[in-house]
Formats: C-alpha cells, structure tokens, sequence
C-alpha cells in the first residue's frame, strides 16, 4: 500500500478512535514499553541513583529549596511513578487494537511523551539536532525517537479536537484565567496588571 | 477585571504569590505543549499557543500563578504531562 492510500491512524468515531498502524508499527508499540516500565518499578524518593534519561520523568519543583522538594517529593512521587506506569501498560495492552476509547488515546500519548523524554535525553536531542548518520550507534534509536514523534503529534492533533472550544471575547484577548484574576495583580505572564486599566 | 484594593490582597495573604515556571525542553511537541495548558488550565488555544511560544522563545514563561497549595498542585499535574515546570515565590 503507498503512504497515499493508507487510512488515517486515528480516526474519531462516535465510540473513540479507530486505530490503523502496520503489524510493525503494533510489534514496535507493544514491546518498546517494557524496558521503562522495569526501570521505573525502581524508583524511589532519592534520585541519586535514577539515570539521566529517568531523572527528566520527575523534574524538582523547588529546584533551590532541597527541604520543600523533599517535601514535594514524598507527596507526589508515588503518585506520579503509578502514572507513568500505567500510561505504559495501556500502551503495552492495546497496541494490536482496533479501536481505542478517549482515555486510552489519553494514556497513548502519555506514554509516547514519556517514552520520548527518556530517549531524547539518552539520545542527547537538542532543538537543532539533526538526524544522525546511518552508521552512528545512535542511528536505531533515532530512527524509533522519530517515529514515535510522528505518531505522538497525531495523537496530540487527534486529542485536541476534543479540547472545549473557547469562545473568543468581543475585543479579541484571550478569556480570563478559570480561577478568576490572579492574585497579587499579575498577569498570566508574571508582569503586573497596570493600574490604570 | 475585578477591582480589588492591594490592602484587601494583603489581609487575604495572597499579595505574593507563587508562580508555576515551565520551561523550555528540546523533547516535548509545541502542540504537545499547548494541548497540555488547555486542557489543565482551560486556556483557548490562542492563550495556550502564547504561552508555549513564550517557552520556547524566551526559555521560561508563566502559565499560572495563585496561593502555594494551587501552584504545587499545577507543578504536580505539569509533572504528570512531562512538562519541565517549578515552583517559586514571586519576589
């Protein structure tokens, strides 16, 4: 089949998403999870001993104040490891599917984000990275890093039309944040509200 | 725009707030990134699209800002889409 005839990957219909990828493509998805899934069964609340790759899944939130991060950690880390694995799981499970509901399309492009954070950072990708030659030692995992780009940015166009459609203001600025006018008279890019206005 | 007094933000303890930093990373989509401040902050997509412009042009912006408990839980809820986000007390 050429790339023209090929039906979309996903597909809204009123039950989810139908999926159409290659048998090659569903052998990729459904093994790539399991190597992370077994790295993240050993992360703790210490990330001394979390590889680079790992350590970019669970970024400080208090990345100067070693005893609120400790903090935050102890709240959240569990939590968050549970996630990650389970968005893998999901993967895993229905990568040979037909059809997948609205939060398993979700989970997809949670674990093809992870996924990708954890290759990107062993792969060293930068902004302007280009693709590596066929005999650099990366090339392979380049070569999955960039498919995997390609089926996230579906998924992430294919979840976005489920998004709420926002009704544009009469003057043309953005609505208010949900919460109401920040407090402290910022606005949402952290420079204060002018007084006048 | 809801005219409140600076004095009525200090008795509310809020007049410093805490503000929620993304920050730019060579890994995550730009409709990735806009797909995730929509979705958690209910932002339209022309707000979503400013703010992830921010962070890839500037390195950094601020996608929300509030009393502690309601930044940590956005950092947590960014943590969980991959997003590079930190926490820090407005100066």
């Amino acid at each position: 089949m050429s790339a023209r005839e090929r039906p979309p990957v996903l597909a809204r219909t009123d039950r989810g998403f139908a999926l159409s990828l290659s048998p090659v493509e569903r052998a990729l998805l459904s093994s790539i999870p399991a190597q992370l899934t077994e790295a993240l069964a050993v992360v703790g609340e210490s990330d001394e001993q979390l590889p680079g790759g790992l350590r970019r899944l669970f970024p400080a939130a208090y990345p100067t104040d070693a005893s609120a991060e400790a903090n935050y950690v102890s709240l959240v880390r569990a939590d968050l490891v549970e996630h990650h694995r389970n968005a893998l799981a999901v993967l895993a499970r229905t990568a040979s599917a037909t059809r997948l509901t609205d939060d398993e399309a979700e989970a997809w492009l949670a674990a093809l984000n992870d996924l990708r954070i954890v290759m990107g950072a062993s792969l060293g990708v930068t902004e302007e990275m280009v693709e590596p030659s066929p005999d650099d030692s990366r090339y392979a995992e380049w070569l999955c890093y960039d498919y995997l780009t390609y089926l996230e940015s579906l998924v992430v166009d294919s979840l976005a039309e489920l998004l709420p459609r926002t009704p544009p203001t009469a003057d043309g600025a953005t609505p208010d944040d949900p919460w109401g006018d920040p407090p402290g008279g910022l606005r949402w890019d952290g420079t204060p509200v002018p007084r006048d206005l | 725009m809801v005219d409140v007094e600076p004095a009525t933000r200090d008795d509310l303890g809020v007049d410093r707030p805490w503000l929620v930093i993304v920050w730019n990373d060579p890994v995550n989509l730009m409709s990735y990134v806009t797909y995730v401040f929509q979705k958690l902050f209910g932002y339209s997509f022309a707000k979503a699209t400013r703010l992830m412009l921010d962070v890839h042009r500037k390195g950094r912006a601020v996608v929300a800002s509030g009393p502690r408990e309601r930044a940590e839980l956005d950092v947590a809820r960014l943590h969980r889409h991959g997003l590079w986000a930190t926490l820090e007390h407005q100066s």
